[in-house]
């Protein structure tokens, strides 16, 4: 796997908040994985989440707009069909991110063209791991990698890891990511995961 | 000040920050409609408002904050709390019934037996008034059911002089306003 060590923004975060430190690594991850030369990323579950959100946010708008512009009793009726498409939108939203969504951070695609056309899928999990006594907080990291043709009709190969580090590894006292380190991480699991389907 | 933060959002594209006043949005969004959503359970358009003046002293004073129903076809009684709107007045008014005058309105030319809630004629007056209210009524005898707002089931004393401060200092109500929406933007769930 490819690292280059191009002029990247520095990147500080709060050391002492858990949120913080995965959502840095997380974002490390989708810029390096999106790089023209490794994945493209599809952004489906994130738009998914936009345009629920945003529905729900103009039904609201317009609900309110409504029963302000007209009188209580006639705008009632309108005030009731607004609130309960908002309440079935937000629960869709929330159903989405819970069960569909889930620990995803990353989905991308990539097609590459060997005497016929290789299309693979990769998606990345993670999680963090509270820390207990012995051992700091970690970031879990998993991912599924899968490699078909054909249009994903016919598979080649299937793949998946899942390793754990702890944060420390990868920021130091001042919360300052180490961007090498982590790419070389990153990087080595996902190159293993797609070396052992190499035919 | 921010400079990090604009940093990073501008680092992670255009659907981040989508997502960023997203947050900001619903957040409003959500608040907008539990508000809604109270006023369609009470029946009223304003289930919670402010105590403006000292005209129902010693039960309620400047700045309690009062909870409103407005059952549909129950009759208000003697002694009921009311808020009332008068048309081309903003500010509700809130009073006790004084008298009540049920009235029978023909249905299809038909008298009806039994006078009917939505009907009723209200005579009221502050607790703490030396007349009751017929001067306020702009020329009106009595009020109408369709201008009362609701009746008071519940207070919170001293917690309406947020709102009271909010409304007589408006740059505290954009600085509040301006504060969450930078807050929302830059917090990340």
């Amino acid at each position: 796997m490819p690292t280059a060590s191009e002029d990247r923004d520095v990147v500080k975060v709060n050391n002492a908040s858990l949120n913080e430190l995965k959502n840095a690594l997380d974002d490390a991850i989708k810029r390096f994985l999106s790089r023209p030369d490794l994945f493209k990323q599809i952004h489906l579950h994130t738009d998914v989440r936009l345009a629920l959100g945003w529905a729900g946010v103009f039904v609201a708008g317009a609900t309110a707009f409504y029963a302000w512009r007209l009188d209580f009793e006639q705008s009632k009726s309108l005030t009731w069909i607004g609130l309960i498409v908002y309440v079935v939108l937000t629960l869709l939203q929330t159903l989405y991110a819970y069960f569909v969504e889930g620990d995803i951070i990353f989905v991308g695609k990539r097609k590459t063209f060997d005497k016929r056309i290789v299309t693979e899928r990769i998606t990345l999990y993670s999680r963090t791991k509270p820390s207990t006594p012995e051992n700091p907080p970690a970031y879990t990291l998993s991912l599924t990698y899968r490699r078909s043709t054909s249009g994903g009709k016919s598979l080649l190969g299937r793949g998946q890891a899942s390793e754990a580090r702890p944060y420390n590894a990868f920021f130091d006292e001042q919360g300052v990511l180490d961007h090498d380190r982590f790419e070389t991480w990153v990087g080595e699991i996902v190159g293993r995961v797609m070396e052992s389907e190499a035919e | 000040m921010f400079a990090d933060e604009l940093k990073t959002l501008r680092r992670l594209g255009f659907r981040h920050v989508l997502l960023q006043v997203l947050n900001f949005a619903s957040v409003l969004a959500s608040g907008l409609m539990i508000w809604k959503g109270l006023g369609l359970l009470t029946n009223t358009e304003s289930p919670i408002v402010v105590v403006l003046s000292g005209s129902m002293e010693p039960a309620f004073y400047r700045g309690d904050l009062l909870f409103l129903v407005n059952p549909p076809d129950t009759r208000y009684q003697t002694g009921d709390i009311t808020v009332y709107k008068i048309p081309g007045q903003d500010i509700p008014i809130v009073h006790r019934v004084l008298e009540t005058h049920d009235v029978v309105k023909p249905v299809n030319g038909v008298r009806e037996k039994v006078p009917r809630p939505e009907n009723q004629l209200l005579l009221t007056k502050g607790d703490n008034n030396y007349l009751d209210d017929v001067e306020l009524y702009q020329g009106l005898d009595w009020l109408e059911r369709k201008h009362i707002v609701g009746k008071v089931r519940g207070f919170l004393p001293y917690v309406g002089y947020v709102t009271i401060a909010l409304n007589d200092f408006p740059q505290l109500k954009y600085a509040l306003l301006g504060g969450l929406g930078l807050l929302a933007l830059v917090q990340r769930e």
